[in-house]
């Protein structure tokens, strides 16, 4: 079957993200809202055909009793209760393809927007929230949305109609007797409610140790060295059934209760049944009410008690779809980052003349990380950036890109204010390589493009990853370039991540680096290859490096230091070697090191 | 519970086979009490739904018609009665069916964990975690799905249809034919409507799955996602999945919206002929109204138990895929197994040794060549060489998580494939590289090197390995719950808890796989001296990466590509100049280095409070 997928109107934020949680509801469904209404209308019409299936029934019988229906006059009465069946059943229909339509629609557009949105919120947003909470908000919660569109205000609306319509009906036979049915409604919608909330907790708890058996056992799998190291299997048998035999328990509880809640609102509603048709029995038989007007009731009445429990479930679910959409809102309502904006269009690439005019810099009120920040640097310059942790250095690169603007002072990038230019134009000029660099989950070959938005050719991708020495490493695997990478398939070590994201930032080509060179995670074989691939990456580019190696210091054009977010050393190496400070010490640590390790020779050759 | 699920598992299509039926029945046998139960509420619950259309046409027929008050009032009676015995009916087969569930959800997965104990090391490295899981949590709970409520269902759907029949025949033949030869077309056309949705329905699962990883990924890369510009293309890479997902969520709620209706619409066809011959008779007087009723009635309900059994249907092959999943997973036989004769022994104290010893994984490529050596009792050898030369392995088929694949290794005289399994991991302290941790206190993660051992012993253990002191800083002491995975912990302190588990051990062969992350000067030197304590007197086996461990060492191995290149203590291997030597001076400049440069290296991971 092929469906025609036409793209979809885009949805205007800001009517969702107001208080009013029906009309965000409803704005949701935006260019879907005519499908929405012509479902409910359809389910109105279903109501009606359905309610006006058992009229026309107990018409018919009184008909065929009374007067004898005969031959053809009997045929067209069964064609056209036959045509009253189809009726309701084509509306059913409508009725349901239009909230689908309306829900997946609906959902889909709000799927899509929400990874959008989400990927262009600011650093500072995604610094603080959890991957786990903004993914389960992305996706469960958007799901409850999207069964409340497709499924329970529909089903809301159709159990509601068909209790007023059948209602309706049923007061035109007789009023007494239509308002006697309905006494037990309050009450058991009351008690179905109250129930269905006990039942929710009672599932919930037993989920949740589902949650603790699933710690339980994943510990187990991943720990299974030190349990047979340890010979613990019977032990760890015996913990996993105490945990087990508590959601078993868990469970039980949950059956009785489940089973309970049936039967007993069936006896309620079972004795309003039964109560209803004996009287409207007596009343045949006393000649107020026909017979067929008794077996019109008869079935309507059925409509009008028992759905009512369904009632009280729906009702509960409904209200986890106003959390839900709150947990959205709450994502929908923080600003995305202006990627566009610009007040000043360069010509080309940048040249990449850096100057730091007292900047300053604080991610809240009164904590500031950088203060009063000063220096310049020429395009195609090293410059060092040597501090302990907390001292701005990671906060200062972090303003290059824009990924955070300063709060005081200025940069100049060729002259020009750094704000002036556009995140997206600035982005496309600088490279950062990471601490710990993250791939994707797609080939080898593509995690080298990533940051590529034209054609790239083969040889350009191979020259990439010659340069960052990860060539030979590639073709070792059987599927070369198209290997893949992640959970699906290969796990590179951390050296070899470091490689693949310098060849990444290799074909970029920015003309600014950034650069963190912490490779404490890597073995020491691997940290020779890794140096040269960088010599290679810092060569023709503006570089700010983190630096963690007093090598990768000593050739810098220029070496700052810093200390609680200024600037407390400046310079080249020479200079600061004359210079007592932290920067004396460090390279002292050289020479420390040559003379221990020669001492240590010795001391061996002695024995 | 997090559900696990693979992508590729939801293909599977598999038809109900002899052996799996089988299989099935086999494990609800100790619960035929329950099952009986079940039934006979069912069979009983049914009969009397199709009992009830019989009274309301009696009370048509014989008391509003005939104008009979007390039959009337007796019939009603009759009726309320009923309603309570169904009532009780229903309660006791809900009540066992749902007992019988989680009955039978507690035993799989009991069985499934159980199993998992006895399986060998190799079986772990070449299946994925999340598979695994999967099995024990989502596919036992398919399989019992399909034990409790498609037995008890089809049940229901069964009898519902025969005794409507049985009645309706009883009734009026005639017309109880024109029902019955709309059955069959109304039940085949179920069955391929709802096989078409749950089609449907498991691609935009899977679809959905996909969806939810590119989220993920996107979330956490998301710095990268910026840096490189990649917002506008990953958009576009991710419609196209919430598109995929969109049309088969739609197909499936389309063909949905489709189903109903159209049984519906084939339904009406029996119910208009029904009414044009039923009416004539009843204006004829050969049929009572109540009986024209009854039909009326029959005929619309027999619509759900058609709908359940089609829904069944569609959905008992995935239930028989976790089936057959689930009952290979507890057919795998266990790899290393002890023998048939072993040869029990209450110390390994002695001699350790390889005598020709070669070993491979899967692949044919050996790991380990022709290894020998011998280990007098109480040694320390320290092993060193390049990752993936083998070490590691050797350190496996010590601990028998392995077995040579050719030659033979000695424990204290003897082949060591003549002792029991438990007889040796139970003698052999291992600390492992990545320290791993229970959730529990900590007290409990301790006494997991000896079970039965007191409070005092295990606080004696904590002392020698110099973990005692941190642990009383503790607010709750020995009680602190050390969290998931021990995520309460920095890692130096779950080292240290490590070395003291393995002391409460007190083993007879200790061996350890040395961390390689650096931890703060304090927690090196207790680490050190709890170290020293597990070796003194004891035949110890070092993966070693601290120079201190190795200079100390009575041997040194270095293993290179699954051969012992060189062997000897450290000073003789130094003056030799070859591998060792360029080993050692590389790591003592990267060891100093790290001490003395205050600006190398990253934030020490998971730093105490």
């Amino acid at each position: 079957m092929r469906t025609n997928i036409k793209n979809y109107k885009e949805i205007d934020v800001s009517k969702i993200i107001g208080d009013k949680k029906l009309s965000a509801l409803w704005h949701l469904m935006s260019g879907y809202q005519l499908n929405f209404i012509i479902a409910n209308l359809f389910t109105t019409l279903a109501a009606l055909a359905r309610t006006g299936m058992y009229l026309y029934f107990g018409d018919f019988i009184d008909g065929v009793i009374q007067n004898g229906i005969q031959g053809e006059n009997l045929l067209v009465s069964a064609l056209s209760y036959g045509a009253l069946i189809t009726l309701q059943a084509l509306s059913s229909f409508i009725s349901n393809w239009m909230a689908k339509i309306t829900a997946e629609s609906s959902t889909r557009r709000l799927r899509d927007y929400l990874f959008d949105h989400i990927q262009h919120l600011p650093f500072a947003y995604h610094s603080e929230a959890k991957t786990g909470d903004l993914l389960e908000r992305a996706t469960s919660d958007v799901d409850t949305i999207q069964r409340f569109f497709g499924e329970q205000s529909i089903n809301i609306g159709r159990i509601l109609m068909i209790l007023i319509v059948s209602f309706i009906a049923i007061t035109r036979i007789n009023l007494r007797l239509a308002l006697i049915s309905i006494i037990i409604m309050p009450i058991v919608l009351v008690i179905s409610m109250f129930f269905f909330k006990s039942l929710s907790k009672a599932y919930e708890a037993y989920q949740e140790q589902g949650a603790v058996l699933s710690t339980n056992l994943q510990e187990n799998l991943s720990g299974v060295r030190v349990v047979k190291a340890f010979a613990r299997q019977d032990y760890e048998i015996r913990k996993f059934d105490q945990e087990n035999l508590k959601k078993y328990k868990l469970g039980r509880k949950f059956v009785w209760m489940h089973s309970l809640f049936w039967p007993l609102t069936d006896i309620i509603c079972a004795a309003q049944e039964i109560g209803s048709n004996f009287i409207a029995a007596t009343m045949v038989i006393n000649d107020t009410m026909t017979l067929g007007q008794f077996i019109t009731f008869h079935g309507l009445l059925v409509w009008l008690i028992w759905p009512i429990r369904n009632l009280g479930r729906m009702i509960i679910d409904t209200s986890r779809t106003f959390v839900s959409l709150g947990r959205i809102t709450t994502i929908l309502k923080a600003e995305q980052e202006d990627m566009t904006t610009s007040t000043f269009e360069p010509n080309g690439s940048i040249h990449g003349d850096i100057q730091f005019e007292n900047v300053s810099f604080e991610y809240e009120k009164d904590q500031s990380v950088l203060e009063n920040v000063s220096f310049e640097c020429n395009a195609g310059d090293v410059v060092a950036l040597l501090g302990s942790t907390g001292s701005g250095k990671t906060s200062l690169v972090n303003l290059l890109p824009r990924f955070y603007d300063v709060t005081g002072g200025r940069i100049l990038l060729d002259g020009v204010n750094l704000n002036e230019y556009s995140r997206q134009f600035l982005r496309s000029q600088i490279g950062i390589v990471e601490q710990e660099p993250f791939l994707f989950s797609c080939s080898i070959r593509d995690n080298i493009t990533y940051g590529v938005h034209r054609e790239v050719s083969e040889e350009e991708i191979i020259a990439a990853a010659k340069e960052a020495a990860i060539h030979d490493v590639i073709l070792e695997f059987k599927n070369g370039y198209d290997t893949l990478v992640g959970e699906r398939g290969v796990t590179l070590s951390g050296g070899q991540k470091q490689r693949v994201a310098i060849a990444r930032t290799l074909l970029i080509n920015p003309r600014i680096l950034i650069m963190d060179d912490s490779t404490s995670s890597v073995d020491m074989e691997t940290e020779v290859q890794i140096r040269s691939a960088l010599q290679s990456l810092m060569a023709n580019r503006t570089t700010f490096i983190i630096a963690h190696r007093i090598q990768s210091i000593m050739n810098a054009d220029q070496i700052l230091v810093f200390d609680n977010g200024k600037i407390v050393q400046r310079g080249v190496h020479e200079d600061l070697l004359n210079q007592p400070g932290i920067y004396q010490d460090i390279y002292e640590i050289q020479a420390k090191i040559d003379s221990a390790l020669q001492e240590e020779i010795d001391r061996v050759n002695l024995l | 519970m997090s559900t696990y699920y693979d992508e590729n598992e939801l293909d599977d299509e598999v038809h109900l086979s002899q052996g799996v039926i089988g299989r099935l029945l086999k494990l609800l046998k100790k619960y035929w009490l329950l099952i009986l139960f079940g039934i006979a509420a069912i069979a009983f619950v049914s009969w009397l739904d199709a009992y009830f259309t019989v009274l309301n046409k009696q009370i048509i027929d014989e008391g509003i018609v005939t104008k009979n008050v007390n039959f009337m009032i007796k019939l009603f009676r009759n009726y309320s009665l009923i309603v309570l015995a169904q009532l009780a009916g229903f309660f006791v087969m809900m009540y066992s069916v749902g007992l019988l569930g989680e009955k039978l959800r507690y035993d799989l997965r009991g069985k499934l964990f159980n199993h998992l104990q006895k399986l060998s090391l190799s079986y772990f490295s070449k299946t994925p975690l999340g598979w695994i899981m999967s099995r024990v949590t989502s596919d036992t709970e398919k399989m019992a799905d399909l034990l409790t409520w498609g037995i008890i269902d089809t049940i229901w759907a069964l009898t519902n249809i025969g005794f409507a029949t049985f009645y309706m025949i009883r009734l009026n033949s005639q017309l109880a034919l024109i029902v019955i030869l709309s059955l069959p077309i109304m039940i085949f056309i179920s069955f391929k409507f709802r096989v078409r949705i749950y089609y449907h329905f498991r691609r935009s699962r899977k679809a959905n799955s996909k969806m939810t990883a590119a989220l993920n990924e996107n979330i956490t890369g998301v710095r990268v996602v910026k840096a490189l510009l990649r917002e506008d293309k990953n958009l576009k890479n991710f419609k196209v999945l919430s598109t995929d997902m969109f049309r088969e969520s739609y197909r499936a709620g389309l063909i949905s919206s489709i189903y109903l209706p159209t049984i519906q619409t084939i339904s009406a066809i029996s119910l208009v002929l029904v009414l044009w011959r039923g009416g004539n008779m009843v204006g004829n007087t050969q049929l009572s109204v109540g009986t024209l009723q009854a039909f009326i009635t029959y005929i619309m309900l027999i619509l759900w138990p058609i709908q359940d059994l089609a829904r069944v249907y569609a959905e008992m092959q995935n239930a028989v895929a976790s089936s057959e999943r689930v009952f290979s997973l507890l057919e795998t036989k266990p790899e290393i197994v002890d023998r048939s004769e072993t040869t029990p022994i209450t110390s390994l104290v002695g001699e350790v040794e390889f005598e020709n010893v070669s070993f491979h994984y899967e692949t044919d490529e050996p790991v380990i060549r022709n290894l020998s050596f011998k280990i007098p009792q109480g040694q320390k050898v320290a092993l060193v060489g390049t990752t993936g030369g083998g070490k590691t392995t050797i350190v496996n088929l010590l601990c028998r998580f392995y077995e040579p694949s050719e030659g033979t290794i000695r424990i204290a005289g003897q082949d060591y494939l003549n002792y029991s399994l438990e007889d040796i991991q139970s003698r052999i302290g291992v600390v492992l590289q990545i320290p791993h941790l229970f959730s529990g206190s900590i007290r409990d993660n301790l006494r997991y090197g000896r079970l039965d051992a007191s409070d005092e012993e295990i606080e004696e253990a904590a002392k020698l390995a110099g973990a005692h002191d941190f642990i009383t800083k503790f607010e709750k002491g020995y009680d602190s719950d050390v969290g998931e995975g021990g995520n309460q912990l920095s890692v130096g302190q779950k080292q240290l808890i490590s070395i003291a588990r393995a002391l409460l051990a007190d083993p007879d062969i200790f061996i350890m796989d040395e961390a390689t992350s650096s931890v703060d000067t304090l927690t090196e030197s207790l680490i050190q001296k709890g170290m020293h304590e597990l070796m003194s007197g004891r035949t110890s086996f070092i993966i070693a990466h601290r120079l201190s461990t190795i200079k100390n060492a009575d041997q040194i191995f270095v293993i290179e590509e699954g051969q012992i290149a060189e062997n000897g203590n450290h000073q003789e291997l130094i003056r030799r100049r070859g591998l060792y030597y360029n080993l050692y001076t590389k790591q003592f400049r990267h060891d100093l280095e790290s001490r003395l440069d205050p600006f190398s290296g990253t934030e020490k991971a998971g730093n105490p409070a």
